[in-house]
């Protein structure tokens, strides 16, 4: 398994008292395999991602991540496995204006100390069809273009699991669905664990499980069951 | 390396622009001030030391015993002896006591001895010598030759020796030892002073050992000789030599203090900003690095990387910089009075370096502290705030900074806390105004029209911020007016303290009967003398009944020598009362007896309380007065003025000389040689070389000053251009939805002019405020000057304020109108 998580539970204090944001959410995903987050705004989808990717910690419940023990690390701790395993695709790209994107793409190969990062950064933007824009910077791109380069910079690092959080949230529907293809291609090919939030059905589908959230519960888990469960269903969440 | 890429790429993309050249500033000026400070102080000794004529004088009673003159050159020094003392000299009948100098080989050692065979001459008749008298020679001054009827090539005679007279001394480097040296100078060559027999046991011989070399070898040279002077010698200082030079100077050193103070407080400002808006433009970065996997102890080493590089780069540039502007300074300065200024030693780059280094750590370090705290989580929910460092520990790093800065600076604790106190109370007291011109701010705009509405909205939306730029503003501003007006009212009191038509000439001895014919001389000759003083020379040789002994000589200059004493109805305004009354007031405390008033630090030389009994000798004839009422004096007057002054009546009985100063216009200088053939007992002290020197000396500080106001300026100028772009994104989204929506070109730049304009006027305003208040503690501590309030500020502030900050926001936020506001708002997203 890529990712076990049992009973995460997300809990905050606000003003009016208590919230629960993740309520005794409980799934496994195979390595290679890939799950759609879907669900309305405010029902826990990106507090979820962010718990699986170790962005954040749970309140209570525990989660690994490969071999990591995500639960037990602290974010030091939780910064090395992302580091190790860890790749992110953001709704609003989360390019650095101040970059070329050329630049943005080598930005985590060098933080890393990774070898050669100028020759596989050219690589992966000559791989989403950006070879012609390497020292554009990101206000000099479209929207599409800019998500390409943050899906080049993404999959350079050649992680083990690929977070997208809302993909195709900022672009049309044509340029998102050119999205969508180049990130399943490069998920195909690099044998990437694929777990994306959004509430876009034409993407959830693409993906082999779609699990539904409502209200911080796990409502529904569709998609072809293949040899290993991706959702353990929790006992209050199974309806 | 990678930090050097990352710093690399954040210059590119403009970010750390204005960091970098706050810093970059900060260091520069402080170097350019600090280098030219030192260089300025470094002239000045020097120039002192020509008053001196070597760097470092011995004098004693007796002559210089020969085991001592084999040492400087075992450190390295150069030497020199010379031996002074009043003599008569003769020309057939004619006869006057003459003040002589016999000098040896290689004197001076500092200065430069000019000489003529043209009496009282000026100009190219002047010759610079290296040489002394030959043997057989006197050299003597003009005044000599019409008081004894000589001209060049005859023969003067000095005690056993005869001697032809071959030049003339126009100036000796050492010449200005105030009225002790009574006399017209005749000048010999040492070896000749044997030969002349005047000196017997008990003569009174003032001889001298000149010493020159390098500082660190004369510092050795003197640890040696110190414990070896013992009762009969004495190391002659600057101060006796100088004559109250000083003090004008101290007070441009002082402004050169201050207003490098300033430039780094400007400029620190600056870097905050710049170092705040680095980190809310980093905020995104770091979380993104973050989420990569990048831990919080490597996010914070990267940034203290690249600062630390920063620093460096600051720290060489800015050295550069400063020494390009300081010589620039120099340059300029050189090219308007024709000083050739000695170059400085490595301190003023140390210590522009390390501002660099402690305005980073300061300044710059902790609105960066917390960058590495950002939540990864961040990339996710824009929406999730970031825990700045606590405002209260920022503070007390910003108290910090100062403090050592101004510390570091001005090595003046005194000073410092001073400069701290005011600011912070101008901080605490301004933030209390700003919020209420705030409040205020938003009555007017409610009744306003739409402009003003919406530009007064705009400050009222954002209080905290809205508050802090006009502080950053107000602070700007302040300090530069406070340096504006200290260095208008530091050059017009030089000009008023030398005036054109300041005294250059100190007439004395002048006959009871010469007076009228004096004045009559110099009434035809239109020039118009100050009061006629009576002065009588006598020494002390009691002070409460106990004799003065040779034990206690060393202890004053005034037991060394013969004094110049009067009596005055009144004292001039050049004379402060410190203590006791002056003579309308004053009770003897025995009944009939005299009172003298005595300058504050002779007394305490002396160890004179009031009330102490003084016994004078006048002439053989002894005068005991008490002690009445204690004086300080202003030498830089260039007017008489004396250590000891005598209640009216007191001097009768000791048929007093008279003196006087006056004003000999330049090419009228003729007029001593009259004055001297008509009344050839009269003794002429020329000061008009030192009086120009002093206005060299004061232009050149001037113009150094004007110069650093300028770089200083630059640095407020950033501090106001740093502080508009801080607040740029916000406004430039406001904007660029206001256009969105249709608002014309006109609302738009008329509510960010209005807005700033309005911002710049409330910092105006408390600008002035915080600067005269500041300015009255400067004036008062610093400057010695009197402290009025500064009319002009009050609508000069305010206006510029408005005008150029006004201004300046609106060049910042022209692009809002000239940029479609979809580019506007998409870049603001990006």
């Amino acid at each position: 398994m890529m990712i076990v998580a049992h009973q995460l539970a997300k809990r905050v204090t606000t003003a009016e008292g208590p919230l629960t944001i993740l309520d005794e959410v409980s799934l496994e995903v195979a390595a290679g395999d890939s799950l759609a987050i879907v669900g309305a705004s405010g029902s826990g989808k990106s507090t979820l991602l962010g718990i699986l990717a170790g962005l954040d910690g749970a309140s209570s419940g525990t989660i690994r991540l490969a071999q990591h023990e995500l639960s037990a690390l602290d974010e030091e701790g939780r910064a090395r496995v992302r580091a190790e395993l860890v790749g992110f695709v953001f709704q609003s790209f989360q390019l650095l204006p101040g970059l070329t994107a050329l630049e943005n793409v080598m930005m985590p190969l060098e933080l890393h100390g990774k070898p050669e990062p100028r020759a596989r950064a050219e690589s992966y933007l000559q791989r989403v069809g950006l070879s012609h824009r390497l020292h554009h910077y990101p206000r000099q791109l479209s929207g599409g273009e800019q998500q390409r380069v943050a899906i080049a910079r993404a999959f350079a690092s050649e992680p083990k699991v690929l977070f997208a959080d809302e993909p195709t949230g900022n672009l049309d529907s044509a340029t998102g669905a050119r999205i969508i293809e180049l990130l399943f291609e490069l998920n195909a090919a690099q044998g990437t664990t694929l777990i994306l939030v959004t509430h876009e059905a034409r993407l959830a589908q693409r993906c082999r499980r779609q699990l539904t959230l409502e209200a911080g519960q796990v409502v529904g888990l569709t998609g072809a069951p293949v040899g290993e469960p991706v959702y353990l269903a929790p006992a209050a969440g199974a309806r | 390396m990678l930090a050097w890429r990352l710093l690399w790429r954040n210059w590119r993309s403009g970010e750390v622009r204005i960091l970098a050249s706050a810093l970059l500033l900060a260091v520069a000026v402080v170097t350019a001030v600090a280098v030219f400070a030192e260089r300025m102080e470094r002239s000045l000794t020097r120039e002192s030391n020509s008053y001196l004529a070597a760097d470092r004088v011995v004098e004693g009673r007796l002559p210089i015993p020969d085991e001592w003159l084999i040492e400087p050159e075992r450190f390295l020094l150069r030497q020199a002896q010379l031996a002074e003392f009043s003599s008569m000299v003769f020309a057939g009948d004619e006869m006057v006591l003459a003040s002589l100098k016999a000098v040896d080989e290689g004197y001076p050692l500092r200065g430069e001895l000019e000489i003529s065979t043209t009496p009282f001459a000026t100009g190219s008749d002047v010759v610079i010598t290296r040489a002394i008298p030959a043997r057989g020679e006197a050299w003597v001054d003009s005044r000599l030759l019409p008081q004894l009827g000589l001209s060049l090539g005859d023969q003067l005679q000095v005690g056993e020796l005869t001697l032809t007279i071959r030049q003339l001394v126009i100036r000796e480097p050492d010449g200005n030892r105030g009225f002790s040296v009574m006399g017209p100078r005749v000048m010999i060559n040492l070896a000749d002073l044997p030969a002349t027999e005047v000196i017997q046991p008990g003569s009174r011989v003032n001889y001298r050992w000149l010493l020159a070399g390098e500082e660190r070898d004369l510092n050795r040279f003197t640890e040696w000789l110190a414990p070896q002077l013992g009762a009969h010698y004495r190391p002659l200082t600057l101060k006796e030599a100088q004559q109250g030079l000083g003090e004008a100077l101290n007070r441009g050193g002082s402004f050169l203090m201050l207003a490098g103070m300033i430039g780094v407080l400007l400029a620190g400002v600056a870097i905050a900003i710049a170092a705040r808006q680095f980190a809310e433009r980093h905020i995104d970065q770091v979380a993104l690095m973050k989420s990569l996997g990048v831990s919080a102890s490597k996010v914070r080493w990267l940034y203290s990387a690249q600062l630390l590089l920063l620093a460096l780069i600051a720290a060489i540039g800015g050295c550069l910089l400063g020494e390009l502007f300081q010589r620039l300074i120099a340059l300029t300065i050189a090219s308007l009075v024709r000083v050739e200024l000695v170059s400085a030693g490595p301190y003023g780059y140390l210590v522009g370096a390390a501002t660099g280094l402690l305005c980073l750590l300061c300044f710059a370090l902790p609105p960066l502290w917390h960058l590495p705290r950002v939540s990864p989580l961040k990339v996710l929910r824009r929406e999730l705030t970031v825990k700045a460092v606590d405002l209260w520990a920022r503070g007390l790093l910003g108290v910090v900074a100062v403090v050592g800065l101004i510390g570091l600076y001005s090595r003046d604790l005194k000073l410092t806390l001073a400069v701290v106190a005011g600011l912070l109370a101008v901080l605490v007291v301004g933030g209390g105004c700003a919020w209420l011109l705030l409040r205020l701010g938003r009555g007017i705009g409610r009744s306003a029209g739409s402009v003003w509405r919406l530009a007064l909205a705009n400050l009222e939306r954002q209080p905290q911020q809205s508050i802090t730029q006009m502080l950053v503003f107000g602070a700007a501003l302040m300090l530069l007016m406070v340096l504006f007006t200290v260095r208008t009212s530091l050059i017009e009191q030089w000009r008023l303290q030398l005036p054109a038509d300041a005294a250059n000439h100190f007439l004395l001895n002048i006959a009871p009967h010469e007076v009228e014919p004096v004045k009559a001389l110099l009434a035809e000759r239109g020039i118009s003398a100050n009061s006629l003083y009576p002065m009588v020379l006598g020494r002390i040789v009691a002070i409460n009944g106990a004799p003065i002994t040779e034990e206690m000589r060393p202890k004053s200059n005034a037991l060394r020598r013969e004094l110049n004493l009067s009596w005055a109805e009144r004292f001039g305004d050049d004379n402060k009362l410190v203590s006791g009354d002056w003579w309308d007031r004053w009770q003897s405390r025995q009944a009939g007896s005299h009172g003298v008033s005595v300058e504050q630090e002779t007394a305490a030389e002396l160890g004179l309380q009031l009330g102490d009994r003084l016994t004078f000798s006048l002439g053989g004839l002894e005068l005991e007065a008490e002690v009445a009422s204690l004086r300080t004096l202003d030498w830089n007057s260039m007017r008489p003025n004396f250590y000891f002054l005598f209640s009216p009546g007191a001097l009768d009985g000791f048929s007093p000389n008279y003196m006087t100063s006056i004003h000999v216009p330049a090419g009228g200088k003729l007029l001593i040689n009259d004055l001297l053939r008509s009344h050839p007992t009269l003794v002429v002290i020329e000061i008009d070389r030192i009086i120009e020197r002093i206005r060299t000396i004061v232009d050149q500080v001037g113009k150094g000053i004007e110069l650093v106001l300028w770089l200083v300026l630059v640095g407020g100028v950033l501090v106001l251009v740093a502080a508009v772009n801080a607040s740029m994104a916000a406004r430039m989204q406001d904007s660029g939805i206001l256009r969105a929506l249709g608002s014309g070109r006109r609302l738009i730049l008329g509510s960010i002019g209005l807005e700033f304009a309005a911002l710049g006027l409330f910092a105006g305003l408390l600008a002035v405020f915080g600067a005269e208040a500041l300015l009255l503690g400067l004036q008062q501590l610093v400057f010695e000057q009197q402290a009025s309030p500064h009319w002009w500020l009050w609508v000069a502030g305010p206006v510029g304020g408005a005008l150029f900050i006004g201004m300046l926001g609106l060049i910042a936020c022209r692009r809002v109108v000239t940029v479609s506001p979809w580019v506007v708002l998409r870049d603001l997203q990006g």
